[in-house]
């Protein structure tokens, strides 16, 4: 009998040939706290569907054990029959049904025939909340009647109906306060204390610190190292966590930087479904002509709403004030954007990004059909002059320009996506996440096009959560953390870690300049 | 793989499954008839019947493709239908500015619901259904009830009279050439722009099976006194329907919204406008079928139209349409009006009791579309 409650071995998870997970190892004592960090892109979604269930057993390498036994679990219901239960970063409860109901959702607790035993599931759910010090909670009521911290509570509650012997938070904190986020680091050191195991995945490296016994970093999923949290410090995790040099990967050019083209101030947008938490808070920058400008920072840390209000794409309130070659501009939709001449590549490629069934040549002059057209009637010959000169130009890989664009890879899909946006001759690009999901060729090819376009002096905008990239590409860095400007480097010997240390730095720090 | 084959060509040209579908049902008919189906006299009303369901199919396969629905386009029908009738019947307005009128009134009444779907952001689902009982309401309303008639007899002749047979052979003749000219300037620019082609031997068996079809419409309705008006009109809209889906930037822009809203908003393009205009559509289209219900049958009936909507609908369904937007082609609606519109025809033929005749239409519906699913062409996304 080991003394792990929980042990992973050598865990190796393939996807067509790329291997996301190559060797990775996680142990977990009970009561224990075990802190699991990495990049973005590290593989720690992809671990934690492993354990889960997510992928049955068989679609991956290694070996699980759960109390020394081996674990092989088909599906979700496996994993959490033997006690593993994981609580995901977008709360999965249903904002409609009563607390309660939520809390045994998929396991409630029925008298005869299907008929649900309200009065024992309510009994029960008030114990278990007491348990996590929840008093004035009404489990009859609608989910939707509290706010974020207490959800994610919920969410724990149900985990605990479940019997959960090992949990497992994904960035439990991301849509909390900070007394939110004290109160459940407060309860996860109870559970611990009742003999409960926890995964605790973070990018916030003092949470970790505080509640975690012990740290595994894992990187290009490779299992880096695994240490007691008391010889380790914040910057020898972050140092784990990026831990390579950036390989030349980027055909950087140098180019001539310009004026100021474009200015963003006071950017500020609130959340769509909570109106009081600002996702955007305030934030101003400028960019000049010729200059590709990183926007660094961590996943929901507001980047990406930050560009789309700038591109009058927000979904929800937002407020900004914006300036075009010295002239004040007013944008409230992505129509008068392109009309001023910016232009933004969204981040989900499939959902903003192109349209499926049309064919490539369609997807490439979607912003720009009113070009090839007279009165109204669209010129084919000339559209598709335009579309294969763009083809060869920026090496799509495509049989015909008519076939549907569903059909190519990711990497030319994203090409046509960007080609359709640069056909408007933008001022301005906006580039959301450029590379993601994208091959390492057509990754050269974007940056090439990069560097091409600011030589002749287009104001760039890259969000990444590629750090590599960032360092490898901007002129210029700004960090976002909580919807708040964190830093703005210049690109002189910039380190990761110094980007992701203003990253997760505590807000009371403030904003870190470098000139 | 010889079904496979079979299958891709089925994929690939649905439009050959769904004129194989009506050939079965149409030789079904005939047979159990004995041989009352497949007459001069009997399609000329077949394609009759089948104008207004068609111009309401027209009109719906764009907001279809747009990703959108209209349900109260029966009432629109009977609305505008009751207001022609009106004009003309009570208040002594010639027909032609009654007519233009309408025309307007229609345009209105889509672009009504389009705003209140797109600007005030209501499901269109419940705006059609909403529009089907307020509308049917007004109809009842203005007509006090009551069938409005005589209709005056130019206004019946649109509805009940037919292309002179020497004017109908130069028409049939005009639109093959037409088709021939098209395909030929298509071959030459497709193969300057180095395109894939079509081989040459499916372009010319293409056109003799057209030149064919044609041939034969145009004989077989001038048996029975030339094409009528109403399937001439239908029969220009197709024209103008598929000209504009395939051939200008709003036709364009109707499937991008409908394939994905989100990309298309943030390509630049005014998706609200877009499907405001296609509503607007729709009414227009109403009107059309309003004006020649009435005029076919010489009053304007306060329930004319009733059921429209599901015609229509199933129409573009049978048609190949998607049911979640982004593809679709008016033609295969008008074929899916015609599968519609002969199941009618046939079962009143053999006077199969009324009852059966919606559970059949209701089976057949059904059945189409989940041969479209297993076909996979739906499959996407």
């Amino acid at each position: 009998m080991s003394e792990y409650l929980f042990e992973m071995r050598q865990i190796v998870k393939e996807f067509s040939g790329v291997r996301a997970l190559n060797g990775i190892d996680l142990a977990v004592r009970p009561g224990e706290c075990v802190g699991l960090c990495g990049e973005n892109g590290a593989g720690k979604s992809t671990l934690m569907k492993v354990l889960s269930g997510v992928y049955p057993y068989g679609t991956w390498e290694g070996e699980i054990l759960f109390d020394g036994k081996p674990l092989r679990a088909h599906s979700v219901r496996d994993s959490e029959d033997a006690g593993i239960v994981i609580i995901h970063q977008e709360l999965m409860l249903v904002p409609q049904l009563s607390v309660a109901e939520n809390i045994f959702l998929g396991n409630e607790i029925r008298k005869y025939g299907g008929v649900m035993d309200y009065d024992a599931m309510y009994a029960k759910a008030e114990a278990l909340l007491t348990r996590l010090k929840l008093k004035d909670v009404n489990v009859a009521a609608p989910v939707m009647n509290y706010g974020g911290g207490y959800q994610q509570l919920f969410e724990i509650a149900k985990a605990l109906a479940k019997n959960a012997r090992l949990l497992i938070l994904d960035e439990p904190s991301s849509s909390l306060t900070s007394s939110e986020t004290d109160t459940l680091l407060s309860i996860i050191e109870d559970l611990k204390h009742e003999g409960v195991a926890c995964v605790y995945i973070s990018h916030k490296l003092e949470e970790v610190a505080r509640v975690c016994d012990t740290v595994t970093v894992i990187r290009d999923g490779k299992h880096i190292v695994t240490k007691p949290m008391s010889e380790m410090t914040t910057h020898s995790i972050i140092t784990a966590m990026v831990g390579r040099d950036i390989e030349n990967l980027f055909p950087k050019v140098d180019h001539d930087i310009g004026e100021v083209i474009f200015e963003a101030k006071h950017v500020t947008c609130w959340d769509v479904a909570n109106p009081n938490r600002k996702r955007v808070d305030d934030i101003s920058f400028e960019v000049r002509r010729g200059e590709i400008l990183g926007i660094a920072g961590l996943v929901g840390a507001g980047r990406t709403e930050l560009v789309s209000a700038i591109f009058g794409a927000y979904p929800g309130r937002y407020e900004a004030e914006l300036v075009l070659e010295g002239k004040p501009i007013k944008i409230r939709s992505p129509e008068q954007a392109i009309k001023a001449g910016l232009s933004l590549v969204p981040e989900d490629r499939k959902r903003q990004g192109i349209v499926p069934l049309l064919g490539v040549g369609d997807n490439i002059t979607l912003a720009t059909l009113s070009h090839y057209a007279h009165a109204g009637q669209i010129d084919r010959q000339a559209e598709l002059q335009v579309v294969e000169a763009e083809i060869k130009r920026l090496r799509v890989k495509t049989a015909s320009p008519e076939l549907a664009i569903m059909g190519l890879s990711g990497g030319n899909q994203q090409k046509a996506v960007l080609t359709k946006m640069l056909l408007p001759g933008p001022k301005v690009l906006i580039l959301d996440e450029p590379t993601r999901g994208v091959d390492v060729g057509s990754k050269y090819d974007i940056y090439k096009l990069m560097f091409e376009l600011a030589g002749k002096g287009v104001a760039i905008i890259m969000v990444s959560s590629e750090m590599p990239e960032v360092l490898g590409v901007s002129d210029r860095v700004l960090v976002v953390g909580e919807g708040k400007l964190r830093g703005d480097f210049k690109n002189a010997g910039l380190t990761q870690e110094q980007v992701l240390a203003a990253a997760i730095s505590h807000a009371a720090e403030g904003p870190a300049h470098a000139a | 793989m010889q079904s496979q084959q079979i299958q891709q060509l089925f994929v690939r040209y649905k439009i050959l499954a769904l004129l194989i579908a009506v050939a079965i049902i149409w030789v079904f008919f005939h047979i159990k008839t004995d041989a009352a189906f497949v007459t001069p006299g009997n399609l000329s009303n077949l394609f009759r019947q089948m104008a207004i369901t068609g111009m309401l199919a027209c009109g719906m396969v764009f907001v279809i493709i747009a990703g959108e629905i209209d349900l109260s386009i029966g009432s629109q029908l009977g609305l505008l239908g009751g207001v022609v009738a009106i004009l003309t019947v009570n208040q002594g307005w010639g027909t032609w500015p009654a007519i233009g009128a309408v025309l307007v009134l229609g345009l209105l009444i889509g672009a009504l619901n389009g705003y209140i779907v797109t600007k005030l952001r209501v499901p269109s689902f419940i705006v059609g259904l909403g529009g089907m009982l307020a509308f049917r309401g007004i109809v009842l309303y203005i007509t006090g009830s009551s069938t409005i008639a005589p209709a005056p007899d130019n206004l019946i002749t649109i509805g009940q009279g037919f292309v002179p047979p020497g004017v109908s052979v130069w028409i049939g003749g005009l639109i093959f050439l037409a088709m021939v000219a098209l395909t030929a300037r298509r071959r030459v620019r497709r193969g300057k722009l180095g395109l894939t082609q079509a081989a040459l031997w499916i372009d010319i068996l293409k056109m003799v099976a057209i030149g064919a079809f044609i041939f034969g419409f145009v004989r077989m309705l001038n048996d029975a006194n030339g094409i009528p008006i109403p399937v001439m009109i239908l029969l220009g809209l197709l024209a103008v329907f598929t000209y504009v889906s395939t051939q200008t930037v709003f036709g364009r822009h109707i499937y991008a919204v409908g394939g994905n809203m989100e990309a298309t908003r943030l390509s630049g393009v005014n998706v609200a406008r877009v499907k405001l205009v296609v509503f607007a559509i729709m009414g227009l289209m109403c009107a059309f079928a309003g004006i020649i219900t009435v005029a076919r049958t010489g009053s304007g009936s306060p329930s004319a139209g009733t059921g429209g909507e599901l015609d229509a609908i199933s129409a573009c369904f049978i048609g190949g349409t998607s049911m979640r937007g982004g593809s679709g082609t008016v033609y295969g609606a008008l074929i899916g009006a015609l599968v519609m519109a002969s199941l009618d025809n046939g079962m009143q033929l053999m006077d199969v009791d009324n009852s059966w005749q919606m559970i059949i239409k209701g089976v057949i519906l059904v059945l189409a579309v989940w041969v479209d699913v297993l076909s996979g062409s739906n499959r996407n996304g």
